[in-house]
C-alpha cells in the first residue's frame, strides 16, 4: 500500500494499480471512455485527465499512470473540467446518430412516442396511457387536436408516409376513458399542505396542476369563464373536440386532488396578492391568449365583422348564432379554419377563406386545411382584404387585393406584396377576422413585478419564473398563441420548477430541453438507410360523411379499430438509440454540460449501418475509436474481428478486410457490444 | 600516375536533375574518345540547387561543374580531359565553395565524396575503423561513457542525450536485445536521413554496430520509409559488402560481439517514425502510438529491451569515437554539442543540406550559407521543425540553433527541416498546410489528435477563405492547448505548434483575414483579385494565352482587360507577364 493525495484527502492504496483504480477504490469518480478493466490501459480518449503535482505534462490520463507514493492527485479543476469537456464535444461533434427518437425530440412535452407505439403493438394499452401521460395529461385531447410535429419529424416520412402517431395515441386514450382500461392508480405523497394557485383553466394549467397534484401539491386551478378547459372548450370547435371527451379528461386530472373554481377572474375576484394572503404559496399563471387583433381596414368595425375568438367562444358557450348568406374568413391559421367550418355548419350558403400568402404558408394543419376543402369552403389565396364595404354599417362585402410573394421576411416566409391595380370585391354577409390573438392582460394590470414582452405576452426565465418571486407563467400567455402540446409542456416544465421552488432548490438543468444527437431534419438524413423498408401504406382515420358532418357538429374523425391500431403500431421504425440509457458519451455529455452546436459545421462521417451479424448490431456513425471492441475481440477472445483502418480523421474500425461482420470469425459472443461505451456496437434487438 | 576520375552527383536531389543522363553521356563520350578514366557516382554533397554537380578528378586538382546537362558532357571531356583547359564559367562559384566552407561537416563527412557503393571508399576515409577500437578495446560502458561526454542528443527531433539512452538500454536486463535505427524521415521539406543513407551508408551501419555492442544486442533494424529506393538499394549493398568483410554477423574483430542487420520498410505513415509506432510496424502490427512508460529500453520490439536512434545521431557515432568526445563537444554550445544538418528549403537561394556547428545563428545558415530569399521578396519566417516545429518570424533571426534556443520560441529543432517564406507567404494558410499534414497522418488513436486537429483544420480552411468568424481565433488556441495536453504521442503533442506558433507572431494576419477579409501576402485566392496595370501592360498577349478560363481579352498591341467574374485566380498569367502588368490585389 502507498499513500496518495487525492483532491486534498489522504488515502492508503494499492501500489500495483493506477491513478484511476486508486480514485476509483475510494468512490471517486474518474470519468472514462476507452477504459475496460478486463484489459490494459490503452489511453486513446483522454477523458479521463487528472492533474499530478509535479508532472512534466500538466494533464495526465488516469487510466494508465501508474500510482506512486507521495503523489498528489487533482481530480477536478478547471483546466481538466474543460479539457473533458472538449473532449465529449469533439467526439459528439462527429456522431451521427439520434439520441432520441426524432418524434420525442420534436414533441415538445417529450412524450416517449415510440414506447407507447412499440406497447399499443404488444396490446399494453394500460402501459401505453401511462407512458403517454408522465408527459402529457390529455392524451384523449390532444388525440384529436394536436399539430403533431412527432409526424413531421417521423422518419417514416423518408419511406412512405408519417406513423399516424396522433390516431394511436387517441386509440388508447378511448379506450381508458371508455373505462375498458383500469384507470392509473394515484396515490400522492404528502407535500406538507403546500398549496399553488393556477390562474386559468387552459392546457396550460391543467397540465401544470395535474403534474403538482402527482408530486402531493394541493393545486386549486381559477377559471373565470364558466366551465375548464380554456381554448380547448372555448376555441375548439365540438366536431374536432367533443365537450364529453374534454370534460371526462378534465374530471381525471380532478380525480388526482385538483380543484376547479370556475367564474372566478383575476384582477376582478382576487389578484396575486390575494391568493399568497390565501395561503398559496405559488402562483401559476396561465391566462392563454383570448384577445384577437382587428382587421385595421375602414368598417371593420361593423355590423357582421366578428373575430374568430369570440365566434368560437360565443360557441363555447352555447350561445346561439345563425349565420345565413356567404361568410369571409379572413386569415390562414387553425382558428381560421375552425371559424369557417363551423360557419358552414351553422347554415351559412358559402364560405370562403382569404389568406394573403400561398396554401404552401398556411400555418393551419394539412389535414385541417384539406378537410375544409373537402366540405366545400372555398379559399382566396394571395388575397388581402382592402376595406370592408358596409352600408348602415351592416357589412355587405369586402374589398381585396391579390398579392405576390416577395422576399422571405423575419420569419423566413415569402412576404407578400400587393399586386396595384388588381382590386376586387367579394360580397358577404359575415366577416371573421382570424389574424391573429395575444393575452388579454388588463386582469394583470395591478400586478407587480409581471413584466410584459412582445406582443402583450408574459416575460418569463428559462425555468417559466416571472419576476415576482414564486409566480410562474407558461402557455399561450407566454409564447403568444400556440399549441394544446406547447401549453401541455410548458405547464409541466412549470410544475417542475414551482417543485423546485418550493423546496428552496436552484432551478436545475432539468427544465432545459433533453440532451439529445440528432442525425438532423428529414433533408440531412442519409436516404440510403431507408432504402430497403418495404412500404406499407398509413392507416386512414374513419370519417363521418360529408353529408353527415353538415348537419350538426358530431365528431369527424371516428378512431381507429384496434386491428388498424396494432398494424400501424408496427409501422413504426423504432429510431433512437437503443443504447441511449446506457451510453456513457450521453451520460457524460449531460454531466459535463458540452455544447452540441460548437463544431456544427464540421464534417460528420456517415457510414453504412451494418446488420450481418443477427445477434450484433454493429452502427459505425457512433463509434468513439476507443478500440474496447478491438481490444477484447483479439486480448480476450484471440480472434481479432475487428481492427482500426484508416488515418487521422478517417479512422475508423471494421471487421477484418471490411467484410460484414458476419462474414469474419466473429463467434457473436457479444463481448465487444457489451463493452462499447456507446450504441456503436448493441445487442440487435429482437 | 592515378587515373582522372569523373564523379557524377547521384543523390536523388542530383538524379531529379537529370544525373542520369548526365552520367550516360558521360559514359559514351568516354568510349568514343577512347578515354582512360573512371567514371564514378557520389551522393550528394548538400549544394542540391547546383546539381547535377560533376567534379574532375585530374592530377593539378579536383574541379567542381554545377549545374551540368548532358549537352555540356562533351565540351566537359574535350576541353578539360583532353586538352587539360578548365572550363571556368561551368565551375562552382567561390561564393558557393564558401558557404561549403563555412559548415563543419561531421555527419556529412562523406557526402558527396565517396561512392556510397564502395566499402573500400568509406573504409579509406577510416570507416569502420571505429567499431574496430570498439570492439578490440572498449567495454560497452566505455563507450557510452565516450559518447555521454561527447553531449550527443538524439537528432530525430526531441534531443534525448544519446549517451543516456543507451545507458538505460545497457542496464535492461534481457536475454535478447534489439538496436533500430530509425529512417523514418517523415517531415516535408526534410531530407537530411535520406542524403546520408544515399551518400554514406556505412557511416550508419558502423554507427548501429557500435550502438548494438554497447547495450548488448545482437540484431538491428534500419526502418526506412519505402519511398527512399535509393537509400534502400545503396543500403543493401552496404550491408552485403560489411557481411562480406565480417563487420557485419559472428564475432566481429574477434571480439565475441555478433550483430545481424535487417531492413525493415515501411508504408511511409508518418507516425512510424514515433518509436512505439515504429516498434508495432516492425511487429506487424498497425503503427499506432501506445502509452510510455515501458520505455522501449525496458520493453520494446517484441517486449525485448530496444534501442532506437535516429540516421543523423547514428552517423555521428564513428566519428565521435574516431575523433574523441572531447573534439566532438568543443563544436556547438553548452546544451547542443556537436553540429546539425539542416534541410534549407522553401523560398531559398541556396535550397540544399547543410551542417553547422550547434549555435549558429539562424541568420548564419539561411543569409550567409542559404544566400537568403530565392527571389525579390523579403524574407518573412522561417519554419523549422517541419510539420511539429514552428514559424520563427524575422525578429528571431538572431536566435542560435540549438535545442533550448529553438524551443523558447516555440518552433522546435525537430529533424533539421528549415523551410523559408517570404512576404508572398500566407502564415494562416501555411499554418493550414501543416496542419492538414499532420491530421491526415494522424494515427487516430486519441480524440484530440483525431478529431481536435480536424476542428482546427476546417476552422483555418474558412479564415483562408474569408468566412472565418469572430471567435475562431480564440476556438483554435482552445483546441491546440488542449491537444498539446491531451495526445499521447509527439504527433499529437506537436501538431498544433504551426498555428500556435503563427498565431504568436502573424495574429495580425489572422485577424486580417477574419476581420477585413484580406491576406497580407496576397496569396489566399478567395481574398483577392486580379487587375492589369494600364500603363504597364503592351498588349502582348501572353497572359491570354495561359488564362485557363478566357477572363483575359485584348486585341495584340492594345491594353488587355481582365474580367474578375471568369478569372480563378490561378496567377498563371502574373507568373507569365514580363511586366509586371498584372498584380494581386485585396478583392474585399
Amino acid at each position: 500500500m502507498v499513500k496518495v493525495t487525492i483532491d486534498t484527502q489522504e488515502y492508503m492504496v494499492d501500489e500495483s494499480g493506477t491513478i484511476l483504480d486508486a480514485a476509483r477504490s475510494n468512490g471517486i469518480d474518474i470519468p472514462t471512455l476507452c477504459h475496460d478493466e478486463q484489459l490494459e490501459p490503452f489511453g486513446s480518449c483522454w477523458l479521463c485527465v487528472v492533474e499530478v503535482e509535479g508532472e512534466r505534462r500538466p494533464l495526465v490520463p488516469a487510466c494508465a499512470t501508474k500510482i506512486r507514493e507521495g503523489m498528489v492527485i487533482t481530480t477536478k479543476s478547471e483546466l481538466i473540467l474543460n479539457a473533458r469537456r472538449l473532449c465529449l464535444e469533439l467526439l459528439l461533434s462527429d456522431h451521427y446518430g439520434d439520441c432520441l427518437p426524432p418524434c420525442q425530440a420534436a414533441c415538445p412535452a417529450g412524450v416517449r412516442v415510440k414506447d407507447y407505439i412499440d406497447l399499443i403493438r404488444d396490446g399494453k394499452y394500460q402501459e401505453a396511457v401511462e407512458v403517454i401521460k408522465e408527459n402529457n395529461p390529455l392524451p384523449a385531447v390532444c388525440g384529436r387536436v394536436c399539430v403533431r410535429p412527432c409526424e413531421l419529424a417521423c422518419r417514416r416520412n423518408l419511406v412512405d408516409e408519417p406513423v399516424a402517431i396522433d390516431f394511436l395515441k387517441r386509440f388508447v386514450a378511448d379506450l381508458e376513458m371508455g373505462d375498458s382500461l383500469q384507470s392509473t392508480v394515484y396515490s400522492p405523497q404528502s407535500m406538507d399542505g403546500k398549496r399553488v394557485a393556477l390562474v386559468g383553466a387552459g392546457p396550460a394549467s391543467l397540465s401544470c396542476a395535474y403534474y403538482l397534484a402527482g408530486m402531493g401539491y394541493g393545486c386549486t386551478i381559477f377559471e373565470a369563464l364558466p366551465e375548464a378547459g380554456g381554448m380547448l372548450r372555448y376555441g375548439i370547435p365540438e366536431y374536432r373536440l367533443p365537450k364529453d371527451v374534454l370534460d371526462k379528461e378534465i374530471a381525471s386530472i380532478c380525480g388526482h386532488g385538483v380543484e376547479i373554481r370556475c367564474n372566478t377572474a383575476l384582477g376582478r375576484d382576487f389578484s396575486i396578492d390575494s391568493l399568497m394572503n390565501d395561503g398559496f404559496e405559488a402562483v401559476f399563471v396561465g391566462i392563454g391568449a383570448h384577445g384577437s387583433y382587428r382587421l385595421g381596414v375602414d368598417n371593420d368595425g361593423s355590423d357582421g365583422v366578428l373575430s374568430a375568438v369570440d365566434f368560437l367562444r360565443d360557441m363555447g358557450l352555447n350561445k346561439e348564432i345563425k349565420l345565413k348568406g356567404r361568410v369571409a374568413v379572413i386569415g390562414g391559421g387553425n382558428s381560421a379554419i375552425d371559424a369557417a367550418r363551423t360557419s358552414l355548419r351553422l347554415g351559412a350558403d358559402e364560405v370562403m377563406l382569404v389568406y394573403r400568402r400561398s396554401r404552401a404558408e398556411m400555418p393551419a394543419n394539412e389535414i385541417e386545411i384539406n378537410e375544409a376543402e373537402h366540405e366545400g369552403i372555398k379559399y382566396h389565396f394571395l388575397t388581402a382584404p382592402v376595406r370592408v364595404i358596409a352600408e348602415n354599417n351592416r357589412v355587405q362585402g369586402i374589398e381585396c387585393i391579390k398579392m405576390e410573394l416577395g422576399e422571405p421576411d423575419a420569419s423566413g416566409r415569402r412576404a407578400p406584396v400587393p399586386v396595384q391595380g388588381s382590386e376586387f370585391t367579394i360580397d358577404v354577409e359575415t366577416v371573421i377576422a382570424a389574424i391573429g390573438q395575444f393575452p388579454e392582460t388588463a386582469c394583470l394590470a395591478g400586478e407587480q413585478d409581471v413584466q410584459l414582452g412582445r406582443g402583450k405576452t408574459i416575460v418569463v426565465a428559462n425555468n417559466m419564473a416571472v419576476g415576482r418571486a414564486g409566480v410562474f407563467a407558461a402557455g399561450d400567455a407566454v409564447s403568444g398563441a400556440s399549441t394544446a402540446i406547447e401549453a401541455i409542456a410548458g405547464g409541466k416544465r412549470a410544475a417542475l420548477a414551482i417543485d423546485q421552488y418550493l423546496r428552496g432548490e436552484v432551478s436545475s438543468e432539468k427544465l432545459l430541453k433533453e440532451f439529445n444527437v440528432s442525425k438532423g431534419s428529414l433533408d440531412e438524413v442519409d436516404r440510403g438507410e431507408f432504402e430497403g423498408i418495404e412500404k406499407q401504406a398509413r392507416v386512414k382515420m374513419p370519417e363521418l360523411e360529408i353529408t353527415e358532418r353538415l348537419k350538426g357538429f358530431d365528431e369527424v374523425e371516428l378512431g381507429l379499430s384496434q386491428t388498424d391500431a396494432s398494424l400501424e403500431a408496427d409501422r413504426c421504425l423504432k429510431c433512437g438509440c437503443n443504447a441511449v440509457d446506457k451510453c456513457y458519451l450521453r451520460s457524460y455529455g449531460i454531466e459535463y454540460g458540452v455544447s452540441l452546436d460548437k463544431f456544427k459545421d464540421g464534417k460528420v462521417h456517415h457510414y453504412l449501418i451494418d446488420n450481418s451479424n443477427p445477434a450484433i448490431l454493429r452502427d459505425p456513425n457512433k463509434c468513439i475509436r476507443c478500440g474496447r471492441c478491438v481490444r477484447i475481440c483479439l486480448e480476450i477472445k484471440g480472434i481479432g474481428a475487428l481492427g482500426f483502418v484508416n488515418r487521422g480523421f478517417e479512422t475508423t474500425i471494421e471487421p477484418t478486410f471490411g467484410k460484414p461482420l458476419a462474414e469474419t470469425g466473429c463467434d457473436s459472443c457479444g463481448k465487444c457490444a457489451a463493452s462499447c461505451p456507446t450504441g456503436a456496437l448493441e445487442f440487435s434487438q429482437v | 600516375m592515378q587515373k582522372a576520375r569523373i564523379i557524377v552527383g547521384l543523390g536523388s536531389c542530383g538524379i531529379a536533375s537529370g544525373g542520369r543522363k548526365v552520367y550516360e553521356q558521360l559514359q559514351q563520350g568516354i568510349a568514343s574518345r577512347g578515354l582512360d578514366l573512371t567514371l564514378e557516382e557520389t551522393g550528394c554533397i548538400g549544394m542540391c540547387y547546383n546539381e547535377v554537380l560533376v567534379d574532375v578528378v585530374i592530377a593539378a586538382g579536383t574541379t567542381t561543374y554545377k549545374q551540368v546537362t548532358p549537352e555540356m558532357a562533351d565540351r566537359i571531356l574535350d576541353e578539360h580531359i583532353v586538352e587539360g583547359r578548365i572550363i571556368q564559367e561551368w565551375t562552382v562559384t567561390e561564393e558557393d565553395e564558401k558557404c561549403l566552407n563555412r559548415q563543419q561537416r561531421i555527419v556529412l563527412r562523406n557526402c558527396g565524396k565517396i561512392s556510397p557503393e564502395s566499402i573500400d571508399e568509406y573504409i579509406e576515409q577510416g570507416g569502420y575503423r571505429a567499431i574496430e577500437r570498439v570492439a578490440k578495446e572498449m567495454s560497452p560502458e566505455m563507450v557510452i561513457d565516450e559518447i555521454t561526454r561527447s553531449g550527443l542528443r538524439g537528432r530525430g527531433g526531441a534531443g534525448f542525450p544519446t549517451g543516456v539512452k543507451w545507458g538505460f538500454a545497457n542496464k535492461s536486463a534481457g536475454d535478447k536485445k534489439y538496436f533500430i535505427c530509425n529512417a523514418d524521415e517523415g517531415d516535408p521539406g526534410a531530407f537530411m536521413d535520406r542524403s546520408v543513407l544515399e551518400g554514406d551508408p556505412h557511416s550508419v551501419i558502423e554507427g548501429m554496430l557500435i550502438g548494438g555492442y554497447a547495450i548488448g544486442a545482437n540484431h538491428g533494424y534500419i526502418y526506412v520509409r519505402a519511398e527512399y529506393p535509393l537509400a534502400i538499394k545503396r543500403l543493401k549493398i552496404a550491408i552485403e559488402q560489411a557481411k562480406a568483410r565480417g563487420f557485419i554477423g559472428q564475432n566481429i574483430f574477434e571480439s565475441g560481439f555478433s550483430f545481424e542487420l535487417e531492413i525493415k520498410e515501411g508504408a511511409g505513415a508518418f507516425v512510424c517514425g514515433e518509436e512505439t509506432a515504429l516498434i508495432a510496424s516492425i511487429e506487424g502490427s498497425r503503427g499506432m502510438p501506445r502509452l510510455r512508460p515501458p520505455f522501449p529500453a525496458i520493453s520494446g520490439l517484441y517486449g525485448k529491451p530496444t534501442n532506437i536512434n535516429n540516421v543523423e545521431t547514428l552517423a555521428n557515432i564513428p566519428w565521435i569515437i574516431f575523433n574523441g568526445a572531447g573534439k566532438y563537444a568543443s563544436f556547438g554550445t553548452e546544451k547542443s554539442k556537436g553540429t546539425k544538418v539542416f534541410a534549407l528549403a522553401g523560398k531559398i537561394q541556396r535550397g540544399g543540406l547543410v551542417e553547422v556547428p550547434m549555435g549558429m545563428s539562424l541568420r548564419e545558415v539561411i543569409f550567409d550559407i542559404g544566400g537568403g530569399t530565392s527571389g525579390k521578396h523579403e524574407f518573412k519566417a522561417v519554419q523549422l521543425g517541419g510539420p511539429s516545429g514552428g514559424c520563427i518570424p524575422s525578429s528571431l533571426l538572431d536566435t542560435p540553433v540549438d535545442y533550448d534556443s529553438i524551443s523558447q520560441t516555440g518552433a522546435i529543432m525537430g529533424s533539421g527541416g528549415m523551410v523559408v517564406m517570404d512576404n508572398t507567404t500566407c502564415m494562416v494558410d501555411i499554418a493550414r498546410f501543416f496542419l492538414n499534414f499532420t491530421q491526415n497522418e494522424s494515427c487516430g488513436k486519441c480524440t484530440f489528435c483525431r478529431i481536435g486537429t480536424r476542428r482546427m483544420l476546417e476552422i483555418l480552411e474558412r479564415i483562408v477563405a474569408g468566412k472565418g468568424v469572430d471567435g475562431d481565433i480564440e476556438l483554435l488556441e482552445e483546441l491546440a492547448e488542449n491537444i498539446r495536453r491531451t495526445s499521447l504521442c509527439g504527433l499529437g503533442q506537436t501538431a498544433p505548434n504551426p498555428v500556435l506558433t503563427t498565431l504568436k507572431y502573424f495574429r495580425d494576419e489572422y485577424e486580417a483575414h477574419i476581420k477585413q477579409r484580406r491576406c497580407s501576402a496576397k496569396a489566399c485566392k478567395e481574398l483577392i483579385s486580379f487587375a492589369i496595370i494600364d500603363e504597364r501592360c503592351k498588349g502582348c498577349g501572353l497572359c491570354i494565352k495561359v488564362c485557363p478560363t478566357g477572363a483575359i481579352t485584348g486585341e495584340k498591341k492594345k491594353l488587355h482587360v481582365l474580367d474578375a467574374d471568369k478569372c480563378v485566380r490561378c496567377g498563371q498569367c502574373v507568373a507569365k507577364c514580363r511586366l509586371e502588368a498584372i498584380i494581386r490585389v485585396d478583392r474585399w
